[in-house]
């Protein structure tokens, strides 16, 4: 690994847009790669362009220059080709063929590097995981400026994927959501297809020499999958992706310096913290977003379920159970705390509470003598379901089931549907 | 096999050192053990899954040696792969059941962030130059040579620990794999068995790490069983057979390895494995590209023989025809080998007119063969027809009209054709 003292801090600024650069762009190709579910070709290709790019090499080409992402990109044609050959020819499932490609692929690519090291210049390790850290040493001077040949790849590719996709936006979008009526509306799907494997090859390349075959994978799926779960626009979801490989590019390579450790792969990690933060995080259907609405309503049902409850109790004139669950105590805490039930053990109700009560004993026997006269379902089936939809009833479900009902004071069980309440702080909660 | 190269009264001299026969004795039954469960793992579909648990090792490999204070303990640095193995495939489950991504994002994510981790520690540690931390690199790629004789059979102990556990539930494992839906139905459960599938093809990942390497162990567990399914249907075959392909496999590239220096192993077997899978490809019995080829060429010669036999049956109506009418009455590439291939047989014999050109007719054996081939033609349009008159019997209501569908101009088409063809067969 390598030491810098802060007088180069150039080379750190020319590692960090490397690394931006490159993940950029591989956000991009990721974005329609998650969506296409192909986010394997970009596993596949990653592996398989080494034996191209190997090749190349020794055929004169240098590292990064033309030729030599001519070889990787017909090396990732090679794969394709031969895992669809995998599956028509010997019929095998499109998982294997990937896994059997891509393998000897990679390996062939290995031995190569392994068996050639005295005559091509590619580090065994520069393969796997890429040295970020020694790209500002090899640069080309443009308006003189040295910048880093990777760097010059990395941008000349994003360039060309921006414009390209730009160019194919609409026939890029229709292919990926719906390729059966793209088809059908006549644009050419295949060649659709071809482009963007071509691209994802390009991008696999750009960044081969920074982040190496294997975290190339993270920069394709990651950023793509955390942006999908955080919004629900595919151009926005672009641009988060984008968004959040440069901040995890950025991130990664300083957490690497600080901890002196490998930057490829610390971008990586810091992408699956970015990929756990969205998955958390994500409004409307984050893991905490779903867990906070779903125990939210256990909570109000519980509160509204003890409210109700002692109701009827009085209405009755007998003393109600005492709470027995731990959410059934939380709950008559929070009502006490809450001015809807008097202090102490034995507690009643209080008049706001008494109001909320009686707005949902009435949904629960409107919904009763609703479902008693039109859906005639036996006398003791009718409270289940009403005790799951008092919850849930607003008031002016409530006024329409109680014109319906003209009048009719009485549920099926021969109680009276005590009348409409003030609207109360928990009944606006309910109609959110 | 272990037990007779491991006598160290064994007269030494040709045969190489105790230690490398060893190990290559503990690599020989890896590559066979992740033969016979890779099985399972691709019938089942969990070939990537399987995938990104081995790139998962590599962390905890990491973890397990600082947790070791630095020891190059195999057991213990195995139990930490292990350990992150499964981590990762929790972690696949969880994704799915938690979140909106779909699984091949899922497999890319565990995989890609698993290796990153795992590059980064092992890079901070070597970083921190720990003593011993140089051999960690193996596990990358996989390089058997750092293995001593102890390591050798750990791993073959486990790989045979794994084997027999295939063995005894190999009815659940086989049910659930071909048929998980009638497995469900029998009260099997199900899920229980594809669990326990999945974190035995972990623990075949973890045990064949050494001879792989993170990067590549994935092929051990795929190719072989891929390669035997070429030769085979019958699971009972495929398992035994897989793990001889993956013994070959492993030995070859250790033995590639141990001969040239500085050669990581991984690719090597990964290389041989694909050697043996090509070679199936090509020549295994029946699924094998030549038995295809073979069976599709008898298939275009015998259509040709018939034809050929059908139209000469027409000519000789009118007496002894030339090789130039016939073929002039069946074109196609295949038509003139198949007269060769008449004459050889003597289902068509050659006529000397007086003028000294070689008319040909119908042989015994051509007349046979013509007649079998015409009545079984008559056969057919028999059944044909009778199956046109039970469609015709549903074609009562409203059935839109052929020309709406196709065109008029397809629809006159297809009429022209009819008519011409019942003219052709008319005075036959």
């Amino acid at each position: 690994m390598m030491e810098f003292d802060s007088t180069h801090l150039w080379m750190h600024f020319w590692a960090i847009a490397t690394a931006a650069t490159v993940s950029a762009g591989c956000a991009l190709v990721g974005s329609f790669l998650v969506v296409r579910r192909l986010s394997l070709l970009g596993d596949a290709i990653s592996h398989a362009v080494l034996p191209g790019i190997v090749l190349a090499v020794l055929a004169g080409g240098r590292p990064g220059g033309a030729g030599v992402f001519l070889g990787a990109v017909v090396a990732a044609l090679v794969t394709v080709w031969l895992t669809n050959l995998l599956g028509t020819h010997a019929g095998l499932a499109e998982d294997a063929g990937a896994g059997v490609a891509f393998t000897t692929l990679f390996a062939i690519g290995v031995v190569l590097v392994s068996a050639l090291a005295s005559r091509v210049d590619i580090d065994p390790g520069c393969v796997l995981y890429g040295i970020l850290e020694l790209v500002p040493f090899d640069t080309v001077p443009i308006l003189g400026l040295e910048v880093p040949r990777a760097l010059l790849a990395a941008a000349t590719v994003l360039v060309v994927l921006v414009v390209a996709a730009a160019l194919c936006w609409k026939e890029l979008v229709f292919t990926a959501f719906d390729p059966a009526a793209a088809r059908a509306a006549g644009l050419p799907v295949g060649l659709v297809s071809a482009g963007l494997l071509v691209a994802t090859s390009l991008a696999t390349v750009a960044s081969f020499e920074a982040v190496g075959a294997i975290l190339v994978v993270a920069m394709l799926a990651v950023p793509a999958a955390a942006a999908e779960l955080l919004v629900r626009r595919f151009h926005r979801m672009l641009v988060v992706a984008v968004a959040l490989g440069v901040a995890g590019s950025i991130v990664g390579y300083l957490a690497a310096w600080h901890f002196n450790t490998n930057a490829a792969g610390m971008i990586a990690v810091v992408l699956g913290i970015e990929y756990l933060l969205a998955a958390l995080l994500a409004p409307g259907d984050g893991i905490v977003a779903r867990v906070l609405s779903r125990e939210s309503l256990r909570w109000r049902v519980a509160c509204e379920d003890r409210l109700a409850s002692l109701w009827r109790a009085e209405e009755g004139d007998a003393a109600a159970l005492a709470p027995r669950t731990l959410l059934d105590r939380l709950a008559q805490a929070r009502l006490v705390f809450g001015g809807r039930i008097g202090p102490g053990l034995a507690g009643g109700l209080t008049d706001i509470g008494r109001e909320e009560a009686r707005v949902i004993v009435r949904s629960h026997r409107l919904w009763e003598a609703w479902l008693g006269r039109h859906v005639a379902l036996p006398l003791d089936h009718l409270h289940p379901p009403a005790e799951w939809i008092e919850h849930h009833l607003g008031a002016e479900v409530r006024g329409r089931i109680a014109a319906d009902l003209e009048g009719d004071e009485g549920d099926p069980h021969g109680r009276d549907i005590p009348p409409e309440g003030v609207p109360s702080s928990l009944a606006d909660e309910r109609a959110r | 096999m272990i037990l007779a190269v491991a006598d160290p009264s064994f007269p030494s001299g040709w045969i190489p050192p105790y230690n490398t026969l060893v190990v290559a004795a503990g690599v020989a039954s890896v590559g066979f053990a992740a033969g016979v469960v890779g099985c399972f793992a691709v019938l089942r579909r969990r070939a990537l899954a399987g995938d990104a648990a081995a790139h998962a090792t590599l962390l905890g490999v990491g973890l397990a040696f600082l947790l070791g204070g630095g020891r190059r303990d195999l057991p213990l640095l195995l139990g930490g792969a292990l350990s992150t193995a499964i981590a990762a495939l929790l972690a696949l489950v969880l994704i799915g059941r938690w979140t909106r991504t779909r699984d091949d994002a899922a497999t890319a994510i565990v995989l890609g962030v698993s290796f990153g981790a795992g590059i980064t520690l092992l890079s901070g540690i070597s970083a921190r130059g720990i003593p011993g931390s140089a051999g960690l690199e193996q596990f990358l790629l996989g390089h058997t040579a750092g293995l001593t004789a102890a390591d050798a059979m750990i791993l073959g102990a486990l790989s045979l620990l794994t084997v027999a556990l295939v063995a005894l539930f190999l009815k659940e494992s086989t049910l659930v794999a071909f048929d998980p839906l009638f497995a469900a139905a029998s009260g099997w459960p199900v899920t229980l068995i594809d669990y326990a599938l999945v974190v035995l093809v972990a623990v075949m990942v973890v045990v064949g790490l050494p001879a792989a390497g993170a990067v590549l162990v994935t092929a051990l567990v795929v190719i072989p069983p891929v390669t035997a399914r070429q030769w085979t249907d019958s699971v009972g075959v495929m398992l035994p057979l897989a793990g001889l392909f993956g013994l070959v496999a492993a030995l070859s590239g250790v033995a590639v390895s141990s001969a040239v220096p500085r050669m990581p192993t991984g690719p090597l077997v990964v290389i041989a494995a694909s050697i043996l899978l090509t070679i199936s490809l090509l020549i295994a019995p029946r699924r094998g590209g030549l038995a295809r080829w073979l069976r599709s060429r008898r298939t275009v010669a015998a259509w040709a023989d018939g034809r050929l036999l059908e139209v000469a049956l027409r000519l000789e109506a009118q007496g002894p025809f030339t090789r130039e009418q016939l073929l002039a009455k069946a074109p196609g590439a295949a038509a003139d080998s198949a007269f060769e291939r008449l004459v050889r047989s003597a289902a068509i014999e050659p006529v000397v007119t007086r003028a000294g050109t070689p008319a040909w007719r119908l042989a015994v054996l051509g007349r046979e063969l013509a007649g079998e081939r015409s009545r079984r033609l008559a056969a057919w349009t028999e059944v044909l027809e009778a199956a046109r008159e039970d469609a015709r019997g549903h074609l009562t209501i409203d059935v839109p009209s052929p020309e709406a569908i196709l065109g008029a101009a397809r629809m006159k088409a297809i009429r022209e054709s009819a008519a011409a063809a019942r003219s052709a067969s008319g005075p036959a």
